[in-house]
């Protein structure tokens, strides 16, 4: 089993490289490859099990972009292939078609999803989230500069129950595709949410059990009920 | 300039507020300089200023450097104004000027000392032009309002006057490189036995060159990203320093601090990093409004650590130690979980991290939690970690991600009933670790745990 961990070096913000410390401890002989900005990935030479890329800074979405658009065939490839997508945060941007600064200058993206993202540096948005992926309920918080746009009302990642979608008007958060996953929820989305992480695992192929699972499990449930007694934004 | 009827209605409704507050006993250190900015939004800029303005900002120390110059100066006589007890944004720094200014908007002091939110910057530099602005150093902060260093530190570049002289931290290479173009004074600590090659922090927010993008080679790590850098292609580098700490002699308290061909010697009130980085921030302030080392020294040496940043008391021949560990601040926890481990003795760990407003309103974003190193806490030497509060069940999963071994923590929602779970035997140090919104409950811990102690040895 190989796990691509792509630019962590420079994508790591909001702690959520645990997701791959998390998921090291579920599949501890999993081969975990990281992939620096200046290496030639490892998907371009050969099939792995799980891509994953984290929240980024702004300037490093242009390096991103600038180093992933060489890929954009092999990318696309590997999504009709059914192999493993995760993209948490603003790294679900650099396969939109551009993102949208301020003053309307645009950074064209990898061009992978009919959708595009618009910055708004002073205005932060905050907020928690709960929505239904399949048929377990997802938890996270969202914290973002940006909004995205375009339709992806076949192609959501969760269903919001409580909480925005990709903007303030929508109810469908991220995009799914065959098993690409990418969403805003940011942070450590696989240790909040074991039900997912146990679904993501099997979607890599593998059976192995959880880490921690009783105590994650009691923290998630935890938050659920907590979250549901609160307003959307914080 | 014309100052205009709308500033004067400010200025005398936020005088008038303001000693309405008082004789209310209320606090009167953010309000007055609210009502002043609704009614003239451009109120800082017509406001007349003390000519020396000395702000500090930077995501760690602000307080603690600005309440160390303001004691020195104190202590030397010096008059000046300060938004000590006061907010560190627009509004705080407006009520500090109209406090420090006639009933005609002319200010009464020739000197400020202005603590400044860094995240404030578009909303005060604009109107008001610091003669010394000090950046203490620029790490990960509260992601929901800060999200990341790049962004505070283009904020700050984009903001701060072009006249302003910077006094930057120089091991800090992303704080030493905020407004390029300006005038600019380094501090920093030369190489220290502690220093390692690699990084063992989590989280490091400058790994390659800003400028031609190839991996920094780090010549030594302190924590973090501070330490001493250069890129091997291009010239970007750490820079050399205007005030260098050539000897950290933590045995007898003292450290050597050379400037051109001068080396002064200063007494440390703390073997603590941290608070040695604030003391060298403080001396340089205090050379640059015009001080000498002799007056400085005098004074620092009269200080001590505030009790609400940290405290000590020996219960028994068990110490306690309470300690603030900022919550959501990932840098903050991780050097004072640093410090813990590396503490002496053996110890038991009182964690209460929460944001108590988020705990009484909504429901923390942990995220955080995975950018401070919790990993620290898996040392031998620290024998039990209690958790407690809003968010123990997550910082539950923390620790025992972080390795430490289960039969160890203790995890509770009730923080004092948690406490009373606290094992002694063998335990020299006791520290209480807590977010800067929870004194009340900080102090009520270290009673109970007094009283632990002391039944203990009934």
């Amino acid at each position: 089993m190989k796990i691509e961990i792509l630019f962590p070096e420079v994508c790591n913000l909001f702690g959520d490289m645990f997701n791959m410390k998390y998921l090291k401890m579920c599949l501890p002989d999993a081969e975990f490859i990281e992939t620096a900005l200046d290496d030639v990935p490892t998907f371009s030479k050969e099939d792995v099990n799980l891509i994953y890329l984290a929240p980024m800074t702004e300037k490093t979405q242009e390096k991103v972009i600038e180093r992933l658009l060489p890929y954009k065939d092999r990318i696309e490839e590997l999504i009709e292939k059914g192999v493993v997508f995760l993209f948490t945060g603003n790294a679900l941007e650099v396969l939109g078609k551009y993102i949208e600064n301020e003053d309307g200058s645009k950074i064209e993206a990898v061009g992978i999803f009919d959708v595009y993202s618009k910055r708004n540096m002073m205005n932060r948005h905050n907020s928690y989230l709960i929505g239904k992926y399949e048929d377990i309920e997802i938890v996270g918080f969202k914290s973002q500069f940006t909004m995205m746009y375009g339709d992806n009302s076949n192609s959501y990642f969760v269903e919001v129950e409580k909480g925005i979608g990709i903007n303030k008007e929508s109810k469908f958060e991220g995009i799914q595709k065959n098993n690409f996953i990418g969403t805003y929820i940011l942070g450590p989305i696989l240790i909040l949410n074991p039900l997912f992480t146990k679904k993501l695992i099997n979607k890599m192929g593998a059976e192995a059990a959880i880490a921690l699972e009783e105590e994650t499990m009691t923290a998630y449930e935890a938050r659920l009920k907590e979250l549901r007694k609160l307003p959307i934004e914080k | 300039m014309k100052k205009g009827i709308r500033f004067y209605i400010a200025l005398w409704g936020a005088k008038a507020g303001s000693v309405l507050l008082k004789i209310l006993r209320r606090n009167a250190t953010f309000f007055p300089g609210k009502f002043a900015l609704k009614v003239c939004p451009d109120f800082i800029k017509k406001i007349d200023k003390p000519k020396t303005i000395v702000a500090v900002t930077g995501t760690n120390g602000k307080t603690t450097v600005c309440n160390m110059i303001e004691d020195v100066l104190k202590d030397n006589n010096y008059v000046f104004i300060d938004n000590k007890y006061g907010s560190n944004i627009d509004a705080g720094v407006a009520t500090t000027l109209i406090g420090g200014a006639t009933i005609m908007g002319k200010a009464k002091k020739d000197l400020a000392v202005l603590e400044v939110d860094e995240r404030s910057s578009p909303k005060i530099y604009p109107y008001l032009t610091p003669t010394y602005l000090v950046c203490t150093n620029l790490f990960r902060d509260s992601m929901m309002r800060n999200a990341h260093t790049e962004f505070i530190s283009g904020l700050l570049t984009k903001y701060i006057p072009k006249d302003t002289t910077l006094i930057l931290n120089g091991d800090d290479l992303i704080a030493s490189n905020i407004a390029p173009s300006n005038k600019r004074i380094y501090f920093g600590i030369d190489k220290l036995d502690t220093d390692g090659e690699t990084c063992e922090n989590i989280s490091r927010d400058i790994v390659v060159c800003p400028k031609c993008n190839t991996k920094l080679v780090y010549d030594y790590v302190r924590y973090n990203h501070i330490g001493k850098a250069h890129c091997p292609k291009c010239d970007f580098s750490s820079p050399e320093k205007d005030y260098l700490v050539t000897n950290l002699d933590l045995e007898n308290k003292k450290m050597t601090l050379k400037s051109g061909n001068r080396e002064e010697v200063y007494d440390l009130i703390s073997d603590n990093i941290i608070n040695i980085y604030n003391i060298l921030t403080t001396i340089v302030v205090l050379k640059q409004i015009g001080l000498n080392s002799n007056q400085i020294n005098e004074s620092l040496k009269k200080q001590k650590i505030v009790d609400t940043r940290y405290s000590e008391e020996n219960v028994n021949n068990i110490k306690i130690i309470t300690h603030l560990s900022k919550g959501m601040n990932p840098i903050a926890c991780s050097r004072v979980f640093d410090y813990v481990r590396k503490y002496k003795g053996n110890k038991a760990v009182i964690l209460f991290l929460d944001d108590l407003h988020e705990a009484a309103n909504g429901s923390e974003n942990t995220a955080w939690q995975y950018d401070t190193d919790y990993e620290f806490l898996n040392n031998e030497s620290i024998k039990q970690v209690i958790i407690a509060g809003a968010r123990y069940l997550d910082g539950y999963v923390r620790l025992l991600i972080a390795g430490v071994d289960k039969e160890k923590i203790v995890h509770k929602r009730d923080e004092l009933t948690a406490i009373d779970s606290l094992k002694l035997d063998g335990i020299d140090t006791v520290f209480i670790l807590h977010d800067l919104y929870a004194m009340e409950l900080k102090e009520a811990a270290k009673h109970k745990v007094e009283n632990i102690i002391k039944s203990r040895g009934e």
